[in-house]
């Protein structure tokens, strides 16, 4: 029974997605409590599941008991039970965030926004678990799908946004695919611990190569590495303010997260492509990302944009962390995303919760703010110490560690851009901060409304969570040293 | 250079598929109706699925259906199945998009009157 927590989790929500259609036909208003009860059965099965995990070590889950490679496996591995937390975690709270912030306009379109919604993170339950290349094509394509429909939902500007963010997502989906298949050609197998054992040998072929670069370049557009994230801040922007905390902090990661299975559990870390060791790519284009990310956050007005361009930053970081090549940074940059998880669904909650009060969206508008709202003000502050990284948050020990391991590294160029795309954050957050307490007091754009619960409970929890991540910032770094570091370091 | 040529002329099925792909990126990238760009993303998928058929081809093989228990099995005379599985996947995934997007594009029309991406940008200015 505690071996089958991984198809638990994924049918939880997913049941519930292709049941809500039938119930929502005479009952409406169960929607919501059924999407939060099944959401909220999966924090603690994937507890529950993390602490198998820690006991008993890694499960690997046989569909209808055909072993791999001929059945489909599912790996709950240390790395993916610990992201699995985070994600029933968030994706709980984004739920409750949902409650006020939906689109006020859906009407009857209320039962398959939820559907959407559940179909997303059973989705993104699949990305973490598959451990198979092309189980993460068809949940990534899930994923996708439901993204940009939820994107869409609410009509006007988010249409074309979402029509965009569709053109380049599937063009990645696409070239992912096509990665998928050169690997088959090769191998003729595509579980991923199969390919581990295949691969090694036949890592200078053609096929082998070009079909790692377009995997990369695949789900580089996935996860919005900084040459191709055209479509991310439109998309976040423009989405209901319900919608883009649950993209925001889990869509781009799990993403990331599946390329870190194939670069560190497929291909090897140590691959070199003509002599240039891939994971220096990485770090590098990791490092410009970072920064340029960083500084085109700081050109932003609109409250959620610069947000947006805050999580392409942290992508780059997350990649410098990862590319570094040595244990610390490996394990600093993976601790990063998580921090970066729950980061972003903090801004994107209170971007939401200031929407929903204020009607401000953009930061000369957050004026209102001041002396009107501490909390959320408080909550902001907590937010802003992590994304720029001040001690006691997490984001700072993530960043900690990605420095520690650079140095280890002596590579002193991820050093600097970490450095410089800090001071970048810092500058933006400097901008926002400036707008609430220094200039007049501005106004609302409406009347200020009463903050409901739910708002304050998610807002709150992220906050809190940001802190207690940082306090426990030892023993999640350790437990990621342990188990998620591909062996052979 | 000659015998690269040659090498390519040998595979005429991958030459399909680079023009494929290519022209379907030509058409997502240049063309301003929302339609088209579509057309274009369809012709880049459908790419993609004939390269996973191309790679799987084999001559003078038959279905993958034993008939009997008792014969041994020649696994070279029998069709790889696995690709065809993941070929019919990956129509489903592409019939689903083509969907979800001419869902979009409708609403768009709606809501703007026209498919032209640079006079919806003007509109939404």
């Amino acid at each position: 029974m505690r071996d089958h927590a991984p198809a638990i989790l994924f049918l939880l929500p997913f049941v519930t997605a292709i049941s809500l259609p039938m119930v929502g036909l005479k009952r409406r208003e169960w929607c919501r409590p059924m999407a939060l009860v099944a959401v909220s059965a999966m924090g603690p099965v994937a507890l529950a599941n993390l602490m198998v995990v820690l006991n008993h070590g890694e499960i690997r889950y046989a569909f209808s008991g055909w072993a791999a490679p001929i059945g489909i496996e599912w790996v709950a591995d240390g790395l993916a039970s610990v992201v699995m937390v985070v994600v029933s975690f968030l994706a709980l709270l984004a739920l409750i965030h949902a409650g006020p912030t939906s689109p006020q306009t859906l009407g009857q379109r209320i039962v398959p926004y939820y559907t959407l919604i559940l179909l997303l993170i059973s989705a993104l339950t699949g990305i973490v678990f598959a451990g198979d290349l092309f189980n993460v094509f068809v949940f990534l394509e899930v994923a996708a799908l439901s993204g940009y429909a939820l994107v869409g939902v609410a009509g006007g500007k988010a249409l074309v946004s979402a029509f965009r963010y569709l053109i380049l997502g599937t063009l990645g989906a696409s070239l992912y695919l096509l990665g998928v298949g050169y690997f088959y050609a090769a191998t003729g197998t595509l579980n991923m611990a199969d390919l581990a054992l295949r691969v090694p040998a036949l890592v200078t072929s053609k096929a082998i190569v070009g079909g790692l670069i377009f995997m990369f370049l695949g789900l580089a557009i996935k996860m919005a590495l900084m040459p191709l994230h055209g479509w991310l801040p439109d998309a976040y922007t423009h989405a209901p303010e319900a919608v883009s905390p649950l993209l925001a902090s889990l869509v781009t990661k799990v993403a990331l997260i599946a390329w870190v299975r194939i670069m560190f559990g497929v291909v090897g870390p140590d691959t070199e492509i003509e002599h240039v060791p891939v994971l220096i790519l990485l770090e590098e284009l990791g490092a410009i990302a970072a920064v340029v990310g960083a500084l085109l956050a700081l050109t932003q007005h609109e409250l959620k944009r610069m947000f947006a361009y805050g999580g392409i930053s942290h992508i780059g970081l997350i990649l410098v962390g990862v590319g570094l090549g040595n244990p610390t940074g490996f394990a600093g940059g993976l601790f990063y995303l998580i921090n970066d998880a729950v980061m972003q669904a903090a801004l994107f909650f209170l971007a939401g919760a200031v929407v929903y009060q204020y009607g401000a969206r953009t930061i000369d508008e957050l004026g209102c703010l001041r002396g009107q709202a501490p909390w959320m003000t408080g909550a902001l502050i907590v937010m802003a110490m992590s994304m720029v990284g001040f001690p006691p948050t997490g984001g700072f020990f993530g960043k900690w560690y990605i420095i520690l391991g650079a140095i280890e590294a002596h590579h002193y160029f991820a050093v600097a851009a970490v450095i410089l795309s800090t001071i970048l954050t810092l500058a933006y957050f400097v901008k926002l901060f400036e707008r609430i307490f220094r200039d007049r007091p501005v106004s609302s754009v409406m009347s200020p409304v009463e903050a409901p619960l739910s708002l304050k409970v998610s807002v709150g929890a992220v906050s809190a969570t940001i802190i207690l991540l940082g306090v426990w910032s030892d023993p999640i770094v350790g437990f990621l040293l342990k188990t998620a570091v591909p062996t052979g370091w | 250079m000659l015998e690269l040529i040659e090498a390519w002329l040998h595979r005429p099925n991958f030459i399909a598929f680079v023009i494929l792909f290519l022209w379907g990126f030509y058409i997502m990238v240049t063309h301003h109706n929302f339609v088209k760009k579509l057309i274009g993303m369809y012709i880049v998928q459908t790419s993609v699925i004939f390269f996973l058929v191309a790679i799987s081809a084999k001559t003078g093989a038959t279905v993958p259906i034993l008939l009997s228990g008792t014969v041994p099995v020649h696994a070279e005379t029998y069709a790889n199945p696995l690709p065809h599985v993941l070929t019919l996947t990956a129509i489903v995934v592409q019939v689903a998009t083509l969907g979800v997007s001419l869902a979009l594009v409708a609403a768009i029309y709606r809501k703007y009157g026209s498919l032209d991406e640079d006079e919806i940008l003007k509109r939404l200015e």
